[in-house]
């Protein structure tokens, strides 16, 4: 059960696969220049010397004066120095015939340089030096040292150097662990988008990482463990940036450049057109140049199209032809399989050297051609066909002789074919235009002209139906047809005849409408919302006393019925209890006025427990007293009765 | 016809004068007052409109509101109906009654804007 989904995901990543990568950035010619430009500039040191010497020799090339370079190398030397001694050396290296001294101190201060207690960068310039001094050092111990330094000195450059170092040693020597973190580093790169991949360190650290990899690989002669996407995505990387910020920088680019173009695993290739991928009747030969990253022509690359595919048709034009080679380019005559004019994908594959990478290239090739109208016919047709057409033939470049008229009876129609003036293949391009331009008001009124299924185009103006795209302007309107595509060498521009439009309303002020589009608009007033319409004052104030009026009636009848304070007893729970209510009461009003609903709550509940309690008490003392009454009453009832 | 209702309502007024007691009477009074301020109140809104209509539902419902309260109150202390409201004495009725009405007021208040 689970065979056939293994094996769909083994097909998956095979097609996923298929798409290769390819570089996106290498150094061009110019860049290349701009690189020795930099690494050319005069030094002042030992350190810049050595960067700018062996920079260049790396990009093949010296500086302007060899001679003065030695004798500033010879100067500068400082013999007590492990740093001045590895500068000199390895730039006096480059230099043909440039010896340093040495004194016999030298080689004691360089060995004593190479043991765990140096740094990487140390013993990697200890033993560089004693190297290109043709000094002997013992390459075990310097492993041993290596490999102790690697444990303490955990970070990218320190690794880095301490590969560059295992490339001066013996080949006899114990390399194999330091051949592993090679594998190990490239696990730190940080892939960005599957397109570059490079150290957080930075350009420097990753062109250094790339040099040092390749040139242990060489010297150990094992193959590197990056894989091909991995190659490119460095090349990118490494390649993308076209102007440098230090000598040092310069430097390490240079040898990584120097590195891929010639090592013995990847040679990364770049495949690129020279000029625009443009082939024509014209010009039929589609040119390539195929090089490394360096921009220097591969010498045993062989070119071959493996496929030429037609992108709007799919159809396979062209499979497996090769490519000739003349004075370094590569060159094929497409024209030859006859293409129809339109785009095509190239994928191109560069064979003869095991260890190029990125070798399958996709192209895009665009076929142009030129195009002809043929068989243009323009007609006066009736609506109602009870006249005859009046069609005459019109031949490109020439305007038609007399001017059509067309009033709103009638229709104005054009006929024409567009060919290919090669082939005679019928073609429809993207801009077919039919354009009226009114001479006297610059009006211009443009259609497109639409092929039908044989592909002849077709073009009618329905005069009545479309006056307000010419804002009934009667009048001579010159004719001309538009014709362009990206595939046509020969855009038309042809001024086909004039045509005399009558239309039956005219409409006098459409130049100031087209005026009126941009100007500012009249103002719109914001309209606030009108309040509601409140009754006058005067009704409000006598509805307000009538309300009132009911309370001077309610006193009224309580003085009639004799109620009265006279049982009011001046407890001081009584008293706080009417003054509490007073002040509820009052306060309802203050809440009306000033408070929200919490300020009031808690006012409310401050005074309602004052005039709970002294009202409880009062009322108490009132059933008390009646209470009171009514039992002395009862008992006095009782007791008559008893008598 | 308007003989009997005559007769019935003069008969009515005379009971009520003679047989209810003045604290009962004070009541009616005030209930009486209650009404009128709410009829008045209605009337307004029936003849000018309901522009502020928060302050006339304010008003209006604190009318009805304080007449049914009234009423309560009326019931609970007549000697009469002593039986239904054994647990409640006539100082009890009063206090609940000026509760609610702080209850009331505070609501009115409230919405009367």
């Amino acid at each position: 059960m689970a065979q056939p989904r293994v094996f769909c995901l083994v097909l998956l990543t095979v097609a996923l696969g298929a798409q290769a990568l390819t570089p996106s950035h290498h150094l061009s010619l110019s860049d290349v220049d701009r690189l020795k430009g930099l690494l050319s500039q005069p030094f002042t040191d030992l350190a810049s010397a050595y960067y700018s010497i062996v920079g260049l020799s790396k990009l093949g090339a010296s500086v302007a004066d060899e001679n003065d370079a030695c004798q500033f190398l010879k100067a500068q030397l400082d013999p007590m120095s492990v740093d001045s001694l590895f500068f000199a050396a390895e730039a006096s290296q480059a230099i043909a015939d440039c010896e340093v001294s040495i004194f016999n101190e030298t080689r004691d201060i360089l060995l004593a340089a190479v043991s765990e207690d140096s740094t990487v960068t140390q013993i990697f310039r200890a033993v560089s030096a004693l190297s290109s001094l043709g000094l002997p050092l013992a390459s075990q111990e310097v492993v041993a040292a290596l490999v102790a330094r690697i444990a303490k000195e955990d970070n990218v450059l320190a690794i880095t150097t301490a590969l560059q170092t295992a490339t001066r040693l013996s080949q006899q020597a114990e390399l194999g662990g330091i051949l592993e973190e090679i594998e190990d580093l490239a696990a730190r790169l940080d892939d960005l988008g599957g397109v570059y991949l490079q150290f957080e360190e930075g350009l420097e650290a990753t062109a250094l990482f790339v040099t040092a990899a390749y040139t242990l690989s060489d010297h150990a002669d094992t193959e590197p463990p990056l894989k091909e996407d991995q190659v490119i995505q460095l090349v990118n990387s490494v390649f993308s940036k076209k102007s440098w910020d230090s000598r040092s920088e310069a430097f390490s680019v240079a040898c990584a450049a120097a590195a891929l173009s010639s090592n013995r695993f990847h040679v990364p290739v770049i495949v690129s057109t020279q000029g625009p991928a443009t082939v024509s009747h014209s010009q039929p030969i589609l040119h390539l140049l195929v090089t490394d990253i360096l921009s220097n022509p591969l010498a045993s690359a062989n070119l071959l199209v493996e496929s030429a595919q037609a992108v709007a048709s799919k159809s396979v034009v062209l499979s497996q032809a090769p490519f000739s080679l003349r004075n370094g380019i590569f060159e094929l005559n497409f024209m030859a399989s006859q293409p129809a004019s339109g785009y095509y994908q190239f994928t191109v594959a560069v064979t003869g050297d095991s260890r190029l990478v990125a070798n399958q290239v996709e192209l895009k090739v665009k076929v142009s051609t030129e195009v002809a109208v043929t068989n243009m016919d323009l007609s006066v047709v009736d609506k109602d066909q009870s006249i005859g057409t009046k069609t005459s033939r019109v031949d490109y470049p020439f305007k038609a002789k007399g001017s059509f008229t067309a009033d709103s009876h009638q229709n104005f129609a054009m006929n024409f074919q567009l060919v290919d003036a090669n082939t005679g293949v019928e073609l429809t391009p993207h801009q077919t235009f039919v354009r009226f331009h009114n001479q006297k008001t610059g009006q211009e009124v443009v259609f497109v002209a639409e092929p039908d299924s044989k592909n002849l185009y077709k073009f009618e103006l329905d005069t009545a139906e479309r006056k307000s795209e010419f804002d009934s302007m009667s009048g001579t309107y010159v004719l001309h047809l538009i014709v362009g595509d990206a595939t046509l060498e020969n855009p038309i521009l042809w001024n086909v005849a004039d045509v005399v439009l009558k239309f039956l309303d005219e409409e006098a002020p459409a130049a100031i409408q087209s005026k009126t589009l941009y100007m500012p608009k009249p103002d719109i007033q914001h309209l606030f919302r009108e309040p509601e319409k409140k009754p006058p004052t005067v009704v409000s104030n006598t509805f307000t006393a009538l309300v009132l009026s009911p309370f001077l009636l309610l006193l009224i009848l309580w003085f009639k019925l004799g109620a009265n304070i006279s049982n009011f007893s001046l407890s001081p729970s009584s008293v706080l209890f009417h003054v509490g209510h007073a002040c509820m009461l009052g306060l309802m009003y203050v809440y009306w006025t000033h408070l929200n609903m919490f300020q009031t709550l808690k006012y409310l509940a401050i005074i309602g427990s004052l005039t709970f309690l002294a009202g409880n008490r009062m009322l108490a003392q009132k059933a008390v007293k009646r209470y009171g009454q009514s039992s002395t009453l009862t008992f006095f009832t009782r007791s008559t009765c008893e008598n | 016809m308007s003989n009997s209702v005559i007769s019935v309502i003069s008969r009515f007024l005379e009971e009520y004068t003679t047989k209810t007691s003045n604290k009962l009477k004070v009541v009616d009074a005030y209930l009486f007052y209650i009404l009128l301020t709410g009829a008045l109140q209605f009337l307004y809104c029936l003849l000018v409109g309901t522009f502020p209509f928060n302050s006339f539902l304010a008003g209006f419902i604190s009318c009805v509101g304080a007449f049914i309260l009234g009423v309560c109150l009326r019931i609970q202390i007549n000697p009469d109906n002593k039986g239904d409201f054994l647990t409640i004495s006539q100082e009890r009725a009063f206090a609940d009654f000026l509760l609610a009405h702080t209850v009331l007021h505070l609501v009115v208040i409230n919405f009367i804007g």
